[in-house]
């Protein structure tokens, strides 16, 4: 059956044909390469190579940059992509975020001439492939406090420390990675191969598990001089990146929130019990309405969002919000959607848990549900409540 | 009116489709011609009971297949105001292309026939039908099996003839038929199995069945997880491949509902199984309470017969 | 020399279709597509541009909304995009067949590809009667074309079995289901695709008059609803089925 993705309140009317076009090829990419393949890619742990070069020649990468390769795409464009691919899984998409907005974005804003050159037309190819090295195993929502340092040898930076929960790590080519140098945050282009830089995978995830997540582990790493992002320094650089990947996510918990509905609204129409298909209970009813009215609101906040964008009008705290709503309204409708599924609903056999489990990870990273519920609280009454400091 | 029917052959006899032309012609009532493309199965046309005369139409153009070429060495002798042929591609070929050079409008693949002249005929892969009002004189294929047959009995009179026409389109090599299997996801025909196989092995015998009627083999959910040698890209249901062929055959599968969404939109099913009460007969459009062990080469018996016609 | 291929827009093929007031409900298509045929053939006329003909000429007749048929084939490669608008939703071969062999003398083809039959009519009839009144040659069932100097070899499933031709001058060739892989338009194809141009003209331009019709929609209607589900007793009673799914059903 063709998808139908759930637009209650017809978004796709507000869409330029453009958008819709580019929205429909991600959309039958991942209805022929992603959901067949997917429970297996999860159960085996891995991020088929295909869908990398495939991703790489839909020219979806840093869709919103414009200049050396980029498609130079809007932001609602760049919604529409995200959105498709986390219909498909959550870990597809965080492959595209990291790339596009984690790692292309910095060395599009931040970067040299000649580093803009070198890297970012064979990123927007997905010839190379991009890691963002912020957070770290004690320091996550506190990045400001990070402990990876970088210190100035004449001829070379020299790298030292770890970061942790790091998508793409291990397949990367490249890292951008933040740390201090004489106390100042700074971004530094790692490459593999690099002296001093490995990247193990971590494996045991519940979570995100058709996706690589690794360690950056810098041992007296050392890095020519010319590749330190010479245009930023502070906290600004690494979550002006965040910005632009919280805004993807908040389209991607779109399109995986549509997945479970459409599973969820299918299982109860053709599940009967007591002689009725499970659809005609009102209890059942009553959480189809639930995830019908969160999915409309949250496509009416992405798809506002990604106007602002596009028109420079918008600030970080409505990203925040974005974010936060709409990855948690697409946790809780696959945890009802589960529900509604019953026992099946625990199989590989419906993509329900498996969006669930994925969400997890969703709301924690990219800023947690909590931190970013005070970044508004912050907004709303000018005082800070995320430490105890004044 | 006059009527001219362009036969369709089955290697050299007569397919017997022809027959079903004159029976549907034998309705609107007119003398019936018959023409025999490179002449196959004249003498079985000239017995239709109903047909006035047989054209054998013979020369070297009919040694190889250009419906430019056939269609141009027919056009000459045809006089009827209706030209009937086989909805086959051969048939729908030719009408094209004699109902383009005649000016007269063609419709294809019709399912029934009135004075008019009216016809039906199914359109969006038979999910609606169109009645259609065509003005005389003009072309009609003809669906297999839509029409009855005219009897045996007739003893028309055959004139052969001989052109020679141009060759457009040069065969350079037949090619063997490729040996690999259909895909499930795009086969007409579709045979599943499911754990009521008993074992994977006697999945072979699906395997006959669906290479004597060109079919596709799947499986269900269950039948994948139990046996390793029953691959993931056979299972028919929710995470393996949803199916929509025009016949779906369950043999030994319960009809759980994750098997049920891969293969609800097949236009017909046929399920098989020991069980009486197995879910799946709440679905199928035909339910055979049986063992797979009788009914495939039952199946295989009966199917092959009236499908090689 | 250029290539031309037909293109012709068609409910998506897994869409619901239904009837009301004796009509097909078009205001409850959701969406709309290439023709699934047509698709092979524009793969095919993508692969022979690049292999080395002058220019991909994409043609398609119908209402407005058909001309994302052109710009969906701009995305791939179409150079010239040509839509005859026409809002006549039911044409009989002659009138179809005559715009379309306009249009394609108005591209300066001499090959042209298209589908075996319409995922809309089933028909089949529009490659061999446009060939026929372009006095074209005409191969169908190809799955696969290459051109080689001023010949073009197809693989096509004749009357006896697949077979590998080839043809030389001008000809129609009508595509089947191929082992092809249909490429997917990229963000760079979809962005080109709106510069190019859809030189969008009526039939009188063309130079067509269209008379009354040879042929004429009386009406469409739902087939008859599937009789209930019917159970037999033991494998006897499959050459009673059989015979059904041949008569009832009509599937084999």
């Amino acid at each position: 059956m063709v998808y139908e993705a759930l637009d209650f309140y017809d978004i796709d009317s507000l869409l330029t044909d453009e958008e819709r076009m580019i929205r429909d090829v991600v959309r039958d990419w991942v209805e022929e390469r992603i959901l067949p393949n997917i429970e297996h890619a999860c159960r085996e742990g891995v991020f088929p190579d295909e869908w990398r070069a495939d991703i790489g020649e839909m020219g979806i990468l840093g869709a919103p940059l414009k200049g050396y390769g980029c498609p130079g795409l809007s932001y609602t464009a760049y919604g529409l992509i995200c959105q498709e691919l986390e219909r498909g899984d959550s870990g597809v998409r965080s492959f595209a975020s990291v790339q596009g907005s984690l790692v292309m974005y910095p060395i599009w804003d931040f970067g040299s001439e000649e580093q803009k050159e070198k890297y970012l037309p064979r990123m927007a190819s997905g010839e190379l492939v991009g890691c963002f090295g912020l957070t770290e195993p004690d320091y996550g929502s506190n990045p400001g406090d990070m402990i990876t340092k970088a210190e100035d040898k004449g001829d070379y930076f020299l790298l030292n420390g770890a970061k942790m929960w790091i998508t793409n790590g291990t397949i990367a080519d490249l890292a951008v990675v933040w740390a201090k140098l004489d106390g100042v945050i700074r971004g530094f282009i790692v490459e593999k191969g690099d002296e001093g830089f490995t990247a193990p995978e971590m494996k045991g995830k519940h979570s995100l598990k058709a996706s690589i997540t690794s360690e950056l582990v810098f041992q007296d790493c050392k890095i020519p001089k010319d590749r330190i992002l010479p245009d930023v320094k502070g906290l600004r650089g690494p979550f002006s990146c965040l910005n632009n990947a919280r805004f993807g996510i908040s389209w991607g918990a779109v399109g995986a929130a549509q997945s479970c509905f459409n599973s969820a609204k299918e299982y109860a129409l053709s599940r009967i019990q007591f002689g009725h298909p499970i659809a005609s209970f009102q209890l059942v009813q009553n959480k189809l309405s639930w995830m019908l009215r969160e999915i409309t609101k949250g496509q009416l906040l992405a798809y506002h969002l990604g106007k602002k964008k596009d028109d420079g009008t918008w600030i970080p705290e409505q990203i925040s919000l974005a974010k936060m709503n709409n990855v948690d309204m697409a946790l809780e409708i696959a945890r009802m959607s589960r529900e509604i599924h019953g026992a099946n609903g625990i199989l590989d056999e419906y993509p329900v848990m498996r969006h669930m489990a994925n969400l997890e990870s969703v709301k924690t990273y990219e800023g947690t549900h909590d931190i970013h519920n005070l970044i508004l609280g912050r907004h709303i009454t000018g005082i800070q409540s995320f430490t105890r400091e004044p | 009116m006059d009527i001219t029917i362009i036969s369709e052959a089955n290697n050299d006899s007569l397919h017997p489709v022809t027959a079903q032309m004159v029976g549907a012609a034998s309705s609107i009532g007119g003398p019936i011609s018959v023409i025999c493309p490179g002449g196959f199965g004249s003498v079985e046309a000239a017995k239709i009971a109903g047909v006035s005369k047989v054209i054998s139409v013979e020369g070297d153009c009919f040694d190889s297949y250009d419906s430019m070429a056939w269609s141009g060495a027919i056009e000459p002798f045809i006089e009827g105001d209706l030209v009937l042929t086989s909805s086959s591609t051969l048939g729908r070929e030719i009408s094209s292309a004699i109902a383009a050079k005649k000016g007269f409008p063609v419709v294809q693949d019709i399912t029934s026939l009135n004075d008019g002249i009216s016809v039906t005929r199914s359109i969006f892969s038979g999910k609606a039908i169109e009645e259609v009002e065509v003005s005389v004189p003009c072309a009609l294929s003809i669906r297999a099996n839509a029409f009855q047959p005219a009897e045996v009995g007739g003893e028309a009179a055959i004139s052969t003839v001989n052109v020679s026409q141009q060759v457009s389109v040069a065969v350079k090599e037949a090619l063997a038929k490729a040996g690999e299997r259909l895909d499930v996801a795009e086969a007409d025909i579709v045979i599943s199995g499911g754990r009521g196989m008993g074992n994977p092995s006697n999945f072979s015998h699906l395997y006959e069945l669906a290479d004597e009627i060109g079919a596709a083999v799947g499986a269900s959910r269950a039948a994948v997880d139990t046996w390793e040698e029953i691959p993931h890209s056979m299972q028919v249901g929710q995470t393996g491949k949803t199916v929509t062929p025009n016949l779906y055959i369950a043999v030994g599968i319960s009809g759980a509902i994750q098997h049920l969404a891969g293969m609800r939109s097949s236009k017909y099913i046929l399920a098989i199984n020991k069980d009486p009460e197995a879910p799946i007969f709440g679905v199928a459009d035909y339910g055979i309470v049986a063992t797979w062990e009788e009914s495939i080469p039952a199946l295989k018996e009966h199917l092959s017969a009236i499908m090689s016609d | 020399m250029g290539v031309a291929v037909l293109l012709k827009q068609v409910p998506d093929t897994t869409a619901k279709i239904s009837v009301s007031g004796s009509r097909v409900d078009e205001s409850a298509i959701t969406k709309w597509a290439i023709s699934p045929y047509d698709e092979y053939a524009l793969e095919s006329a993508v692969a022979l541009k690049e292999s080395g003909m002058d220019e991909l000429v994409a043609i398609t007749c119908g209402p407005q909304r058909a001309s994302k048929c052109l710009t969906e084939a701009a995305s791939v490669g179409a150079d010239r995009l040509i839509h005859i608008l026409t809002d006549a939703d039911f044409m009989d071969s002659c009138t179809l067949q005559s715009i379309l062999s306009s249009a394609i003398q108005r591209s300066g083809c001499d090959i042209v590809l298209c589908g075996k039959q319409a995922a809309d009519t089933n028909s089949g009839s529009t490659g061999p009667g446009v060939a026929s009144l372009l006095g074209y040659t005409c191969v169908g069932s190809v799955t696969e074309i290459s051109m080689d100097g001023g010949k073009i070899s197809a693989t096509r499933l004749g009357n006896t079995g697949l077979e590998k031709i080839e043809v030389a001058g001008p000809c129609v060739f009508t595509f089947d289901k191929g082992e092809v892989e249909l490429r997917r338009p990229n963000v760079r194809g979809i962005m080109m695709a709106k510069k190019k141009p859809i030189e969008s003209i009526g039939t009188k331009e063309l130079g067509i008059e269209i008379g009354s019709p040879k042929a004429s929609l009386k009406s469409h209607f739902s087939p008859p609803e599937k009789p209930p589900g019917q159970k037999f007793e033991g494998a006897g009673s499959i050459e009673i089925v059989v015979g059904k799914l041949r008569d009832e059903a009509n599937v084999i």
